[in-house]
């Protein structure tokens, strides 16, 4: 297991959020810097350490609000960690806010050469698989639709085909699958298979047991934004049952 | 192993994410270069929002300048006896106020600039510089899709022209800097305190008459002029007039802009460093 090198190494990660008070005053950053805790802090994620490996499938659980989703932002490179490291050594095809890089003004079309531009893909890439996305998204009937007119299934629809194209060889999923009617759903599910099976990472939040049973190997138990346990997948939701449980 | 990055600047800390690898100010304009196709995606859906989706969109785009100039030319040739500026006033006019245009401009979009993107930010891992460098080109394209006006007006009002046009080059490259410096210490801060919004937009009311659009440093009289000489947008403007007005550009002036606009972008750039992980928990 270890011949392989990390694609991503978690070192003592932790983020600091502000309950209450939304902004600091200026005098905070310009004098006192950021260091330290001060009342009305709380780590959201504290201390929190792993490696994952190529092609690992790594399931994460836990209850609201207990750092699942920061996590993913860190992966994913859109929060930054205050303190530890966190290294991606690979490109991360984030599906988490997935609708949040679409631009609701521009037509279907536009967006979808905007987001994949956005997340790396080159000009001739999203020529090629342009065809594959709106197939995937089933939408081809709304392509010169601006984005604000499309129903909110068929955002994530499209959101999700874009995003599932991106090769890149780490896949972030952030609850995407609960939204969609079955049909869709189904797709989904086939095309994580198939990216799994492509040998691709895979990190999965979810609170459906079916799910993080069926593609994940391995699981994260977070509780307080604490990594509490970390083991295989079975054993980490037995763990996190029990807890419920009590 | 554990690293308390907290107590280093945020400047420096590790945070490696995709292709993006930054480690401080070397490090920085590096990954921003990497995502050079992220900015020019940008700018082109800016320019084809302006241009494409409006017939009148590139009248849009010089008329507000041009409506300014009427407006002052008519004030300071018709209704004051004009002592101020050169002859043809009204080139004089315009070739300060099209760089004013992309400064106001680009400052009030740039201080916005992370706020507006908020949901892009949040989810995209490019360099959050991009945000800002989009804003200060966009603007930048437009005002030299502008120039064409000033070199038709200076044609029509017969002013002399000379080599001294080509200082338009280092007039727009100064202008940059010093736009993209400003942007990138307003824009975090605005996520953080948002009436700075308002503050910018007075400050920029103030700063059109703190600078020489209508007039020249050289009619400010004693000792006002020093105050005047060390505005960067000075020598700015004089070189952007230089080609038109022979012996209107004060290299003085102008190797104060070249300091301040380098000096505002490495101010700029560190605040936005120092800023960016909080930017984002806040966004």
């Amino acid at each position: 297991m270890a011949v392989t090198e990390p694609v991503i190494a978690v070192r003592d990660a932790g983020v600091r959020f502000h309950r209450g008070k939304r902004h600091r005053s200026m005098r905070d950053f310009l004098i006192r810097g950021e260091r330290g805790t001060r009342p009305g802090e709380f780590w959201a994620l504290d201390g929190v350490s792993f490696d994952v490996r190529p092609g690992e499938a790594i399931g994460v659980v836990g209850r609201n609000g207990e750092g699942k989703s920061t996590l993913l932002k860190l992966i994913a490179g859109v929060m930054l960690p205050d303190r530890g490291t966190v290294d991606v050594t690979a490109g991360v095809a984030p599906l988490i806010e997935i609708t949040g890089g679409f631009v609701n003004d521009l037509t279907v079309r536009d967006n979808i050469a905007l987001t994949a531009g956005l997340h790396g893909m080159s000009k001739a890439d999203i020529a090629e698989r342009f065809d594959d996305i709106v197939a995937f998204a089933e939408i081809p009937d709304f392509l010169d639709t601006p984005y604000k007119h499309l129903s909110s299934g068929m955002k994530v629809r499209i959101a999700f085909a874009v995003v599932s194209r991106l090769e890149e060889p780490i896949i972030l999923v952030d609850e995407v699958l609960a939204v969609g009617d079955k049909a869709f759903k189904r797709k989904c599910y086939a095309r994580i298979d198939e990216l799994v099976a492509a040998g691709r990472t895979l990190f999965l939040v979810s609170h459906s047991d079916g799910d993080l049973r069926r593609f994940c190997s391995r699981g994260l138990y977070l509780r307080g934004g604490r990594l509490v346990e970390d083991g295989p997948m079975a054993d980490v939701l037995a763990r996190y049952e029990t807890d419920a449980g009590t | 192993m554990s690293v308390d990055e907290a107590a280093v600047p945020a400047v420096l800390a590790a945070r490696t994410g995709g292709s993006a690898r930054r480690r401080g100010m070397v490090a920085r304009p590096v990954a921003l270069w990497q995502r050079r196709r992220a900015i020019r995606l940008l700018v082109g859906r800016d320019l084809k929002v302006r241009y494409a989706s409006s017939a009148l969109g590139y009248l849009w785009s010089v008329l507000e300048p041009l409506l300014l100039a009427g407006i002052y030319w008519f004030i300071f040739t018709q209704v004051f006896t004009r002592t101020v500026g050169a002859e043809p006033y009204i080139v004089f006019l315009i070739a300060g106020l099209l760089p004013w245009t992309w400064f106001n401009g680009a400052v009030t979009d740039a201080a916005r600039a992370l706020h507006v993107e908020a949901k892009l930010v949040r989810s995209t891992n490019v360099p959050r510089e991009v945000w800002v460098v989009r804003v200060v080109l966009s603007k930048g394209v437009e005002f030299l899709l502008s120039l064409p006006v000033l070199f038709l007006f200076a044609f029509l009002y017969d002013a002399s022209v000379d080599w001294q046009l080509l200082l338009l080059v280092p007039a727009v490259l100064l202008m940059a800097t010093l736009v993209l410096g400003i942007g990138l210490l307003l824009a975090p801060l605005v996520v953080l305190v948002r009436d700075l919004e308002r503050i910018v937009r007075i400050a920029l009311r103030l700063g059109f008459y703190a600078s020489p659009v209508i007039f020249a440093v050289q009619d400010v009289p004693e000792p006002w002029d020093a105050v005047f000489s060390f505005n960067p947008l000075a020598g700015i403007f004089e070189l952007c007039r230089a080609g038109f007005f022979p012996g209107v550009v004060d290299w003085g002036h102008v190797g104060l802009s070249v300091a301040m606009s380098l000096g505002m972008l490495l101010v700029g750039w560190a605040v936005f460093a120092r800023l960016e992980r909080t930017v984002l928990k806040e966004i």
